[in-house]
């Protein structure tokens, strides 16, 4: 379950920059510093229900990251609630979690530890999670010896192996080969049906049709249209064509 | 209490970055883990000589070479761990980006990783005080107590630096300057008690606060006189590091929620 009521997030462009002293000279003579202010999110409410799929569309800065960072957990709102349910997870980008010294396995140990997973569970699921990514063979070279295909393959088969009551995806069905993509989806829709709450940010169309029921169009930080994936994804195409 | 929980229930994820840490710091290298050893031994060794044999005993203070090396251990740890963890919020940037868990277990696993160099730096402590026949007994077992006094107050000081230089990535020089300019006022070179002399009642106050000269003042007692610790400079010591671990973990949880919008 995931649950934003009203959502706001601001960002400080200048907030890069800290000019501590002058800022400290300005609140002296009882001036606030100058910002430059940028609303990534405003007024954003979203519901979807365990089980559900939803997905993000909106074009290049529409605030599509700030939304999934927000329901990851990893950044907090200026204003609104955020409510989730159950462990919460991020499929990571590639190489986000993977320290490119370490083996496979001690990264997938590292990944999952770090991702929520005790060690009990890590070491219960470890066999399905090399037989998931095929990369048995190659689990005790550096990660940076591995192609892109293969580091992704094993990003994503740590993350699938969660089971997260929440599973956060930002354009990943691009990983590996056919083969390996249509597993991928035939996993996602089996957790889908074993109660698995998905949001998914895509740009592929086809993917979102295939998942979500439900999609939300976000335009400049608001949503500009929510509804049956059909609708809303026909009214994007329109906008842009 | 919540914030101990949380980081309690992460305790596999603190493992595996403690050995990430380690793990990347000796790979690819012919020496690896000796350097650990090798390193601190150099460090000491040639210090040892130099006060042996180039500056010998100063006739004030017996066994002037443990005396020093003692100071020496002390601000050593505290220094490998101060520099380390104040880059380590900024070093795992694109984690704290995309995934939720308690940040505080980031700085608390940078410092920890050279839990084990410390462990090696007083090893080679006992070694040269067992080379130089220095009487001692039971009391030097008062060495962890001071290292654990010295530890807390790290901490501390590490969520303050740390989560401060995600905001203003100052803090780094700030935090090199401030080592060197500490290096000094701590009683490395010179015994506490000679400071006291020296300085004027208040600034004597002011300097006492930091608590490495506590610490490094009960290692001394504790090695060199079989003594108990001065309570005055232990107490001292002990307060400021609690006061700097408590303002470091509230500082530290108030600044960690903007980390993801500065990274």
């Amino acid at each position: 379950m995931i649950r934003l009521d009203n959502v706001s997030k601001r960002y400080n462009l200048r907030a890069n920059k800290p000019f501590l002293l002058r800022d400290l000279g300005m609140r002296l003579v009882g001036k606030r510093p100058t910002t430059l202010d940028f609303w990534a999110l405003r007024d954003v409410s979203l519901e979807v229900k365990p089980g559900e799929a939803v997905g993000v569309v909106g074009r290049n800065g529409a605030g599509k990251s700030t939304l999934l960072g927000i329901i990851a957990g990893t950044i907090f709102p200026n204003s609104g609630n955020v409510a989730t349910e159950g462990r919460v997870c991020a499929l990571l980008e590639l190489g986000v979690g993977f320290n490119p010294d370490l083996t496979g396995r001690e990264n997938v140990y590292l990944n999952a530890a770090l991702l929520g997973l005790s060690e009990d569970e890590v070491n219960e699921r470890y066999d399905d999670i090399l037989k998931f990514a095929e990369l048995e063979d190659f689990i005790d070279m550096p990660v940076c010896k591995y192609s892109s295909g293969m580091t992704m393959r094993l990003g994503f088969s740590v993350a699938i192996h969660i089971e997260p009551e929440v599973f956060i995806v930002d354009e990943m069905l691009t990983v590996g080969d056919q083969s390996f993509q249509k597993k991928c989806l035939e996993r996602i829709t089996q957790l889908k049906e074993s109660g698995t709450t998905f949001l998914l940010v895509s740009h592929n169309h086809t993917n979102i049709k295939f998942l979500c029921s439900e999609v939300v169009w976000l335009d400049k930080g608001e949503v500009r249209a929510t509804g049956s994936a059909e609708d809303v994804l026909g009214a994007y195409t329109d906008a842009f064509t | 209490m919540k914030l101990l929980k949380e980081v309690w229930a992460r305790r596999f994820a603190i493992k595996h970055l403690v050995l990430k840490n380690f793990r990347v710091r000796y790979r690819n290298m012919a020496l690896g883990v000796v350097w650990s050893v090798l390193n601190p031994l150099i460090m000491l060794g040639v210090l040892v000589f130099i006060f042996t044999y180039v500056f010998p005993n100063r006739g004030d203070q017996t066994f002037f070479p443990i005396f020093l090396l003692i100071g020496l251990v002390h601000y050593n740890s505290f220094a490998r761990m101060i520099s380390a963890s104040t880059l380590s919020i900024v070093e795992h940037g694109l984690l704290i980006k995309k995934v939720a868990f308690p940040r505080i277990i980031i700085p608390v696993t940078t410092v920890f990783s050279q839990v084990i160099d410390v462990m090696v730096l007083m090893a080679l402590l006992t070694v040269f005080v067992l080379i130089f026949q220095v009487p001692t007994g039971w009391s030097y077992l008062w060495i962890f107590v001071s290292m654990g006094v010295q530890l807390v107050f790290t901490l501390g000081l590490a969520f303050i630096t740390s989560s401060l230089h995600v905001y203003y990535r100052d803090m780094m020089y700030i935090v090199e300057s401030g080592l060197t300019v500490l290096f000094w006022l701590t009683p490395i070179f010179y015994p506490l008690d000679f400071i006291h002399t020296k300085l004027p009642t208040w600034l004597y106050g002011l300097y006492i606060l930091n608590p490495l000269c506590g610490s490094i003042h009960m290692s001394r007692l504790a090695i060199l006189q079989q003594g108990q610790p001065d309570v005055i400079a232990a107490g001292i010591a002990l307060c400021v590091s609690l006061a700097t671990f408590v303002t470091g973990v509230i500082m530290f949880q108030t600044l960690q929620r903007r980390f993801a919008d500065y990274m």
